[in-house]
């Protein structure tokens, strides 16, 4: 079970994402659930495995958005950074950033 | 915003559109308590939304990475479309080069993502909207500039927001009008006019103040409210009229008031309005009455009724409308003998299907269009004693109604005249049945316009004898040829003694009139044995025949003519 304390552990802003749910901690921890029960992570990797660096882009856009807004720091930084290399379509392995956030991801998962 | 009553009932609505579920419930859950909140998943949505014309924003909220349609692109939609260029926008994004494209397409500000936190939201989508309102396009678009009351639309908006948020609580819908306002303008200037709309729509605001309310001025002289139920109106209505006559000594001019009181959710917000002014409206020049209140069952009366009245002349062109004939025969002979019949109408319209007569007849005769009928009538039933007369060689005496304004009309000799001469017909062909109502309106009148008929030879029959109250006074002024006796009688002629006793008297009046008796609407053949025991003449009614179409009416000749073969 996922809780606000956990989420602090982790590396979460916790208390910045929860004023931007006004204070409300069930509503914040149920779309903190909603993103990690979503498909949003499976769309950037599947488009990274594609090598497809428009979709990568959109989805990791979108995912930051999301991330940041939620306060999960952990997993926003390597996202936001992926988003930027991915706007100029710079030419990296990207799946080093996938192994990351997927860890990321089964951490808060496994609470 | 000034809103009536509970505060914080009527709130502007935003559009948010993000793709992201998570962002959306987010900025929900900021904007909800101070905003009504719709949303859209793509920018496509969104313009739909826009442009339901049911809705009015207040402000939109654009995320710009979109499938489908992407937020510069509705943005420009947004902008150059004329129902929405005036709704502002605030883009979500935190990236500079799209803060500058959006500002150039015409964004008005923006929110960074991760979202600032919800004050610095709210605060800037107060801003905004606050930024746009003060300027008077917008201004005017929701306000009336004169009484401060709302615009047709926004108006409707909120009664959205009302039926949503109160939706257990009892409404009343009421227009109000302030009749021959035209004639304040006209004797003391636009100005004062104008005074007075203020002055009835704040005096209303203010009575309003306690409930849940809003008020709207679609109109010049028209107030529509919204409120909270209320069983009375007289009190608001001798405030506002003592006010209106503290102002103005003219002579009709007036308020008037009409209320559809616990309105249906069911039906759209014009239709429970329609309903109000319909009653409102239903008053107009009925200096007895001030306050209407809607009836459903009414409404649709009068609805049918004005649609029977505008289908007259095309029920007549259609042949919608048929003559019926119901036989007369006389009993005082060893077999009944067919004597006569009388014509009636009846209406097969095309929407409604066969229309009793008791549903149209009383309502043409309150508004004189009987007449037109009763020429039809009388047309129609020459040509078929014609008909008769030639196909069989055999004479049917017909009556006809004459009805109040006939009497009264002076074409009404020459016209039954040229029937008679059209057709070749003698006078007595054609019966004239008038009922003894006729006679309590103008006794005199009545008498020398019979006497006039009687002298061109024609029959005059007193119809529904006994339903009147002048019956036997009126008997021995007019010099009739029938007496009619009312359905009534026979109806009730063996319920008790005394009602047996009656036909009896009626017959014995006629007898002593030296008139023959016809008896209506007799049923069975109990009754035609005591009506001929009694000296009963003539009898019509079911036991013989309903009334029936011509055709079906020859058969009855024909058996006249076989009885009159087989007797020689």
């Amino acid at each position: 079970m996922i809780s606000i304390d956990g989420l602090r552990d982790f590396g979460a802003d916790a208390d910045s994402a929860l004023k931007r749910c006004m204070n409300n901690e069930e509503f914040y921890l149920k779309q903190v659930n909603k993103v990690l029960t979503g498909n949003s992570f499976d769309k950037l990797k599947e488009a990274v495995v594609n090598a497809d660096l428009d979709a990568a882009f959109e989805a990791a856009h979108a995912l930051k958005g999301v991330l940041g807004n939620l306060g999960l720091t952990p997993l926003y930084e390597p996202v936001a950074e992926m988003t930027e290399c991915l706007r100029s379509k710079t030419d990296k392995d990207y799946s080093a950033y996938i192994d990351v956030i997927e860890d990321r991801v089964k951490a808060l998962n496994n609470m | 915003m000034n809103e009536f009553g509970y505060s914080g009932i009527l709130k502007r609505r935003v559009l948010v559109v993000d793709d992201e579920e998570i962002n959306r419930d987010i900025l929900g859950n900021i904007l909800g308590d101070q905003y009504e909140v719709d949303f859209a998943e793509n920018g496509k949505k969104a313009h739909e939304i826009l442009h339901d014309r049911m809705t009015r924003y207040s402000l939109v909220l654009l995320d710009l990475l979109m499938p489908e349609m992407d937020g510069f692109e509705l943005l420009g939609l947004i902008r150059t479309e004329e129902a929405t260029a005036n709704i502002p926008v605030i883009v979500m994004t935190s990236e500079k080069p799209a803060e500058v494209r959006s500002i150039k397409q015409g964004a008005d500000d923006f929110i960074a993502k991760p979202y600032d936190m919800p004050e610095v939201i709210l605060a800037r989508c107060e801003r905004i909207i606050q930024l746009y309102e003060d300027k008077s396009i917008i201004r005017s678009a929701e306000k009336d500039e004169l009484t401060d009351l709302y615009t047709k639309e926004f108006f409707h908006e909120y009664i959205r927001q009302i039926d949503r948020n109160c939706r257990d609580l009892s409404m009343d819908a009421i227009v109000l009008n302030i009749e021959h306002f035209h004639m304040l303008n006209e004797m003391f200037g636009r100005k004062m006019g104008d005074n007075v709309l203020r002055k009835i729509a704040g005096m209303l605001s203010d009575m309003i103040a306690e409930g849940i309310g809003i008020g709207c001025r679609p109109d010049s002289d028209y107030f529509y409210y919204y409120i909270e139920h209320r069983e009375s109106y007289d009190e608001v209505f001798a405030t506002l009229s003592k006010e209106l006559s503290g102002i103005s000594k003219i002579p009709g001019v007036r308020i008037r008031l009409g209320v559809y009181q616990n309105v249906s959710k069911d039906i759209s917000i014009e239709e429970r309005f329609d309903h109000a002014k319909y009653a409102c409206d239903r008053i107009r020049g009925d200096y007895n009455r001030q306050i209407f209140f809607y009836n459903r069952e009414e409404h649709e009366k009068d609805l049918y009724h004005e649609k029977l009245i505008n289908d007259i002349d095309s029920a007549i062109a259609n042949k919608d409308l048929i003559v019926f004939y119901q036989p007369k025969y006389g009993i005082q002979c060893d077999e009944p003998e067919l004597r006569s019949a009388e014509a009636l109408i009846r209406w097969r319209h095309p929407k409604y299907g066969m229309i009793s007569p008791g549903d149209f007849i009383p309502l043409f005769e309150s508004n004189g269009l009987i007449q037109k009928l009763d020429h039809f009538v009388w047309e129609v039933a020459g040509r078929q004693i014609r008909k008769w007369k030639d196909e069989f060689g055999y004479t049917v005496p017909v009556s006809v109604n004459v009805s109040r304004v006939d009497i009264y009309d002076s074409e009404l000799e020459n016209r039954l005249m040229k029937i008679l001469e059209d057709n070749d017909l003698d006078a007595k062909d054609l019966m004239l049945e008038i009922t003894e109502s006729a006679y309590a309106d103008d006794a005199r009148g009545l008498t020398t316009v019979v006497e006039r008929l009687q002298g061109r030879g024609f029959k005059i029959e007193m119809d529904d004898f006994g339903s009147g109250y002048s019956s036997l006074n009126m008997l021995t002024e007019i010099p009739i040829d029938v007496l009619k006796m009312d359905m009534k009688f026979i109806r009730n002629m063996n319920k008790d003694a005394r009602s047996h006793k009656l036909v009896e008297l009626v017959i014995e009046i006629a007898d002593y009139l030296g008139v023959p008796v016809v008896a209506e609407g007799v049923e069975d053949k109990n009754q035609v044995d005591q009506l001929r025991d009694m000296g009963c003449d003539l009898i019509q009614g079911y036991y013989f025949s309903k009334p029936v179409p011509p055709e079906e009416f020859d058969k009855f000749i024909k058996a006249e003519i076989e009885k009159g073969k087989s007797a020689k």
